[in-house]
């Protein structure tokens, strides 16, 4: 029986973080568990900060992850794990992926872009596990750069943390792309599972 | 096998959903027959799902023009005995409020369902009003989940509800019901499809001062019927723990906040909790069986303290030593968490939090500092921000002419295009409601001596801005009207309306011109221009704002994300543009500055266009005052 696991992707409009929760959700549906979460969708599309929380269990009722409770945070763009920074706790796991998405407002002035060490300073304050990867690179080394969500999801596997089956979410990919591109995607998967597989050792 | 969706006929199963999905099979397993709205965060997914199946399941699904037509639509049906509903966002019930207050003197034959989506912390709206106050008003009952799954199950029962008591319902959804995601259990769809019976009944139908006389009294004996009958629904449920001190009422979504704030705190069978599914009426009797067992009581709600004010003066009433809390504990601004009630508890409780909050606050508000803004902005390629750059350049021109110190104003609107109100377009001076740009634009005309430039959507000119369009002629306003035409709904997910040539569930339809429209109601300065084609554009709108009287362009490209899908069909290539950084002059930035478009980043000094984000539309290269910006 799981009690509560809590996952949070943190992300930017257009990286494919609404697609890795459904992917979390079906699975864990097909494992037999109970699934809640919670998104903004609204502003996705147009480049804004993009979170998405799937929490399984038989202790969870809400949509939301309670401060300090997540488990598992995925950044897919550093400056967004670090912006959701009161979710975690020293036990949770932080999977990076360290490739940085500059908003346009640093471009006209506005703001500024802090450097990838001191992201990682302050992210280290609250946990002890952090798992950084250069999800795009291995991406590419999929064959396709559009799979960098997907070499993610297998990061966040490969911490050995999940309550889903890995089975269970490779059928869950295989089932979500067209039978030409799926291969790409499992090989995605595999790579980042391999690559967290690795760090956690 | 045949994968799950959410028209299976699969009672038993389970499936995930995203909170809207489960509302809109709630709707389909009561067999719902008429289905209006308008597209409005956080409800669109509810009418999108159903429009998905609607001729599979024998459904006639629409989107209205705005919320009180959707409405009035549902109305008809209802008053014809066949199953309907309209569901819109908060803001949108404004819009409906007019039928809406005598539709519950009228009672409904067949279920009447109305859906509110409330924004708490107001994620994707103007504001976060608590739509149970205008339920109250107009003597509705308000049905309220606490989840995914309860929200399908109170979408369906809402239906025989407002048959059985003959009044239409409400349902409160909220952000994180309708954008939460959850498995939820598949029930039994029904199949019934009724014939529509018009039976003229002028004194239930016809409302002059005679029949509102007569319908009031018989309305409040239903509302009556419902107030009693509350007490035994089983949304609403009584746990009394032996010895509790303290209660807490929670109410929709806040009951499973609360569930998880007393199992944080390890004490859960040491408090009484009231989950209260009915906000209104409140089901009395277990709120006072509650209140006699308990000294002192928490309530929980998203936003305003309604349930509060109402336990309140159940307690005022009866003189019962309990003391109520809520709002002081929890404010009525944003949306509630585990968190808040947790503290709110662990307060009343005298219990330590199982988390230093303090400690998780303090890092946080050191880390704010660090983090770049990122809002979201117009998409690459975007015709509204050529638009913006047009109205702006044109405004100016005029404006000098007022005199030296006079800036342009410009009234915006609901839309995407509210999004060039970011630096560095700040091209909307007011954002208020839906086709509230020309309201405005009219009544700033008469005090203020500046020329004025209202601009607004094609889906919210229909919506909104054709009764201020009209009034503007017929009073003679001198504004100008911009109509920016993008040819979708774009900013809720790129719905049909009556300028795209097609309805919801898919069929071709007519296809109205704003301009045409504006020509009809009598405008006498009437263009369109294409805003990729920036001179013409500013010109164009630099005689419509130099024209006396009210006068109307319609700047008309269509929305680049459907163009960029489009052209992915079509194999055709993008041809994106670059900067030639031997004639950037490298401390101008004047096509950042001017456009803020995505794509063009500064790398170091340098200025370049991001090729995979870049659409092509070579706006920025009519702005650049060096022709750096050429074609790869």
């Amino acid at each position: 029986m799981v009690k509560e696991f809590n996952i949070l992707i943190t992300g930017v409009g257009g990286q494919g973080v609404i697609l890795m929760s459904e992917l979390l959700g079906k699975a864990a549906v097909t494992d037999g568990l109970r699934v809640r979460g919670s998104e903004i969708l609204g502003m996705a599309v147009r480049g804004g900060s993009v979170t998405s929380a799937i929490r399984i269990g038989d202790e969870v009722y809400g949509p939301l992850i309670p401060t300090g409770k997540c488990n598992a945070l995925v950044g897919m763009e550093p400056s967004e794990a670090l912006r959701n920074i009161a979710y975690l706790s020293k036990s949770s796991r932080v999977i990076l992926n360290t490739a940085v998405t500059i908003p346009f407002t640093v471009s006209i002035g506005e703001s500024t872009y802090p450097s990838l060490e001191e992201m990682l300073a302050k992210l280290g304050k609250a946990s002890d596990m952090i798992i950084q990867l250069d999800a795009a690179q291995l991406a590419q080394e999929a064959g396709n750069r559009l799979t960098t969500n997907i070499v993610m999801l297998g990061a966040l596997f490969g911490t050995g943390q999940l309550p889903i089956k890995i089975a269970t979410i490779k059928e869950s990919i295989q089932a979500r792309f067209p039978a030409k591109v799926a291969p790409v995607n499992i090989k995605a998967f595999d790579l980042g599972y391999e690559t967290c597989q690795q760090a956690v050792k | 096998m045949k994968e799950l969706t959410v028209s299976s006929d699969a009672p038993g199963q389970r499936l995930f959903v995203l909170g809207n999905e489960a509302i809109a099979r709630g709707a389909i397993e009561a067999g719902v027959q008429i289905a209006a709205a308008y597209p409005g965060t956080p409800s669109s997914e509810i009418l999108e799902t159903l429009a998905g199946v609607a001729k599979e399941l024998d459904m006639y699904v629409e989107w209205s023009t705005n919320e009180k037509v959707a409405f009035e639509v549902a109305l008809a049906a209802s008053i014809c005995g066949v199953r309907a509903m309209a569901s819109m966002k908060h803001v949108g019930v404004n819009v409906a409020h007019d039928p809406l207050m005598t539709a519950s003197y009228i009672g409904a034959k067949g279920g009447l369902v109305l859906l509110s989506a409330d924004d708490p912390s107001a994620w994707s709206s103007q504001n976060e009003q608590d739509n149970r106050y205008i339920a109250e008003q107009g003597y509705i009952p308000v049905l309220e989940p606490s989840s995914v799954q309860e929200a399908k199950e109170m979408m369906a029962d809402a239906f025989k509800l407002s048959e059985q008591f003959g009044q239409l319902f409400m349902l409160r959804s909220v952000t994180r019901i309708g954008h939460a995601r959850s498995d939820i259990t598949l029930g039994e769809i029904s199949r019934e499809r009724r014939k529509g019976q018009f039976i003229k009944d002028r004194t239930r139908l016809v409302y002059t001062p005679r029949e509102a006389r007569i319908n009031k009294p018989l309305m409040l004996e239903r509302f009556e019927k419902i107030k009693k009958a509350v007490n035994t629904l089983p949304y609403n449920q009584l746990k009394l723990a032996s010895g509790a001190k303290l209660g807490i009422i929670a109410c929709g979504l806040s009951y499973s906040y609360a569930l998880e704030a007393v199992n944080w705190l390890g004490i859960k069978d040491k408090v009484s909790i009231l989950k209260i599914g009915t906000p209104h009426p409140l089901p009395e009797e277990l709120v006072i069986k509650l209140l006699t067992s308990v000294k002192e009581v928490l309530v929980a709600e998203e936003l305003d303290p309604f349930v509060e004010l109402h336990v309140k003066a159940i307690v005022g009433e009866r003189n019962m030593p309990v003391k109520i809390h809520g709002e002081d504990l929890l404010t009525r601004i944003g949306e509630l968490s585990t968190r808040k009630v947790t503290e709110a508890i662990a307060k009343l409780t005298k219990t330590k939090t199982p988390v230093d909050f303090a400690n998780i606050d303090k890092l946080e508000q050191e880390t704010a500092p660090l983090l770049p803004w990122r809002p979201p902005a117009l998409c690459p390629g975007c015709p509204h921000r050529a638009s913006h750059y047009a109205v702006r350049v044109a405004s100016r021109r005029v404006a000098r002419d007022y005199g030296k110190e006079i800036e342009p104003i410009y009234p915006g609107d609901i839309g995407c295009y509210a999004l060039g109100y970011n630096p560095p377009q700040e091209a909307s001076d007011t954002i208020i409601c839906m086709g509230g740009s020309f309201g405005i634009a009219s009544g700033l005309a008469r005090v203020v001596d500046a020329p004025i430039v209202a601009h607004l959507g094609d889906s919210t000119f229909f919506h909104a801005g054709i009764p201020p369009l009209v009034n503007a002629v017929y009073n003679k306003a001198n504004i100008t009207m911009v109509i920016m035409d993008n040819s979708a709904t774009a900013m809720t997910g790129f719905q049909p309306h009556p300028g795209t040539g097609y309805t919801a569930m898919g069929e071709e339809t007519v296809l109205l011109k704003p301009e045409e429209i504006a020509r009809a109601c009598g405008v006498k300065f009437v263009e369109v221009v294409d805003p990729f084609n920036l001179k013409e554009a500013t010109e164009t709108i630099e005689k419509a704002i130099r024209f006396e009287g009210p006068a109307v362009v319609v700047s008309r490209r269509l929305c680049a994300i459907i163009e960029q899908r489009e052209k992915k069909k079509r194999k055709e290539e993008v041809i994106p543009y670059r900067v030639d950084q031997s004639k950037c002059n490298e401390k101008c930035n004047a096509c950042i500055e001017l456009l803020g478009c995505p794509a063009i980043i500064k790398e170091g000094t340098k200025t370049v266009i991001d090729s995979s984000l870049c659409t092509g539309c070579g706006v920025c290269a009519q702005v650049c005052p060096y022709k750096a910006i050429v074609l790869e």
